[in-house]
């Protein structure tokens, strides 16, 4: 059961509203304007706060601050009149906020205090499906994805997913927690974007004083997330020195406020996220490697958009979808453009994909249907992947000629006699080479 | 349209939301009346209440025609 605050100015909504909140098995208290909720947050303690946009003395998001420095900071919902009031929104307050577009409807209600959004809604004019509420794509890796997605979302164990940047890591985390039967919320925070001082107080929360500028207490995610999901996105980029400190909550399963003595159990399913590859991990020491086996009790990795190219048609048609409904536009593919589409490599993957539909929508004549795309797609992150790294002075004979002989043989797929025939040297040289490295063992 | 002819028509689609969204409220709890989970009565007030909000719209709707249809004349 849940504490809701309903804040709206108009009495005959918020009357049915809490009837219907009421009987999803919720508490719900209602204040007709800012002041009222402001007296309301000082007298009880809420878990969500359902916040009209426009309310008559001012926007809902002027409570954000005061939300800010509660000890336990609700879960906020705007609902808004308007559909385009959503990006705006979005840009302000950050990926944590849900939205309830007017007119809503019960099952909204209830999906945005279970924390399980985006319910499809059955005005929308596509019929592409959207496994879990969230991912799209027919094609096998993806068939694949689904089935372990399924599986896990059935036990409590952590998950970590890796996968290159733009493959929709925070995406997955979402369909795990929407197809995982929990009660608790899914809350997202990113390891890389804290500063080490910062990112205890961001995880486990902090004690009125604790630092300078902890003007009141506050919970950390892992509270947060309490019976539900908690993303932890760029885990790798975690200081090493905090690390530490999450192991032993994670082997705990209690944490100590920053400036707190009293432990807190906790309870969540932690999903985790990289774009390093597991062999990188490995590698550069980012990760401890006891932190690695907690979090990556099921690890996930999610194919780049180059290897399920039969899905960029519907990634494409839903992304445009998508932005008809916000915009109030028609535009629609045609074929010959989504062939095009299917024929580039997406080194940036689906938010790549999806950041070329919003130009191409922007570009466009929004009173016709047919879509301009640009005569190229371009991206200044593409030849970071496709060349190797230009030549530079000072580097040694042996380096470069590793590096090509690598790079030669991934071209290959590891086949030795042909890279062998492309760098023009016979294939005992190539061997002797890779003995050189450490690659091969003796008898291989 | 200019900016301040925009923000009068904001207003008005502002005002016809308003009980569009209570009409969407009211048939969800007409809703649960047929599954049992709240009385029969809640249900035939919120199905009155739904046509009041019906009116409501229309009136807002035509407020918006004359308003605009004055401004339309002005210029």
């Amino acid at each position: 059961m849940l504490t809701v605050l309903l804040v709206d100015d108009d009495p005959e909504f918020t009357d049915v509203a809490c009837t219907i909140i009421e009987f999803l098995g919720h508490e719900v208290l209602t204040a007709a304007n800012l002041e009222e909720a402001r007296d309301w947050l000082k007298k009880e303690s809420f878990d969500h706060i359902l916040l009209d946009f426009m309310l008559p003395d001012g926007s809902g998001v002027h409570l954000f601050d005061e939300l800010d420095a509660l000890g336990k900071r609700p879960r906020v919902t705007l609902i808004t009149g308007h559909p385009s009031v959503r990006g705006i929104i979005k840009g302000l307050c950050g990926p944590n906020i849900d939205y309830l577009v007017k007119p809503i409807q019960r099952e909204e209600i209830e999906a945005v205090l279970s924390g399980k959004t985006e319910v499809q809604s059955q005005s929308s004019g596509s019929n592409i499906k959207k496994y879990f509420g969230h991912l799209i794509g027919e094609s096998k890796p993806m068939k694949e994805l689904y089935k372990l997605i399924e599986r896990v979302s059935r036990t409590s164990a952590n998950v970590m997913l890796l996968g290159e940047s733009g493959v929709g890591k925070e995406v997955v985390a979402e369909a795990i927690h929407a197809a995982s039967d929990v009660e608790g919320p899914y809350i997202a925070t990113n390891c890389g974007a804290f500063s080490k001082e910062l990112i205890g107080s961001e995880l486990f929360g902090h004690e009125k004083g604790a630092f300078t500028g902890a003007v009141g207490r506050k919970s950390g995610v892992f509270e947060q997330a309490e019976n539900g999901t908690l993303f932890l996105d760029e885990i790798t980029e975690m200081p090493i020195d905090m690390q530490p400190n999450l192991l032993r909550v994670l082997e705990n399963k209690v944490v100590i406020r920053v400036g707190g003595t009293k432990t807190i159990p906790v309870n969540c399913r932690v999903v985790s996220a990289t774009n390093r590859t597991m062999e990188a991990i490995a590698e550069s020491k980012v990760l401890r490697e006891d932190i690695y086996f907690r979090l990556a009790v099921f690890p996930i990795t999610i194919p780049p958009l180059r290897e399920r190219k039969e899905d960029i048609p519907l990634l494409a048609t839903a992304f445009i979808d998508e932005l008809n409904r916000e915009n109030e536009t028609q535009f629609s593919w045609k074929e010959g453009q989504l062939e095009t589409l299917k024929e580039y490599d997406w080194p940036g993957n689906v938010r790549e994909l999806r950041h070329f539909v919003h130009r191409a929508a922007i570009m466009s004549d929004p009173d016709k249907s047919a879509l301009e795309l640009p005569k190229t797609i371009e991206s200044p992150f593409a030849k970071k992947q496709s060349t190797t790294p230009a030549l530079q002075a000072g580097r040694t004979i042996e380096d470069v000629e590793k590096e090509l002989i690598y790079a030669t043989l991934e071209k290959v797929n590891g086949n030795k006699t042909l890279a062998a025939e492309m760098l023009g040297i016979s294939t005992k040289t190539l061997y002797n080479r890779l003995h050189a490295y450490g690659d091969l063992s003796k008898d291989d | 349209m200019n900016d301040k002819e925009f923000a009068a028509l904001a207003a008005h689609v502002h005002d016809a939301r308003k009980p569009l969204n209570r009409i969407s409220m009211q048939a969800e709890l007409v809703k649960m009346a047929l599954d049992g989970s709240v009385p029969p009565d809640r249900a035939k007030q919120a199905l009155d209440k739904i046509i009041i909000s019906t009116k409501d719209c229309s009136e807002a709707l035509t407020q918006m025609m004359d308003a605009l249809g004055d401004s339309q004349s002005e210029s």
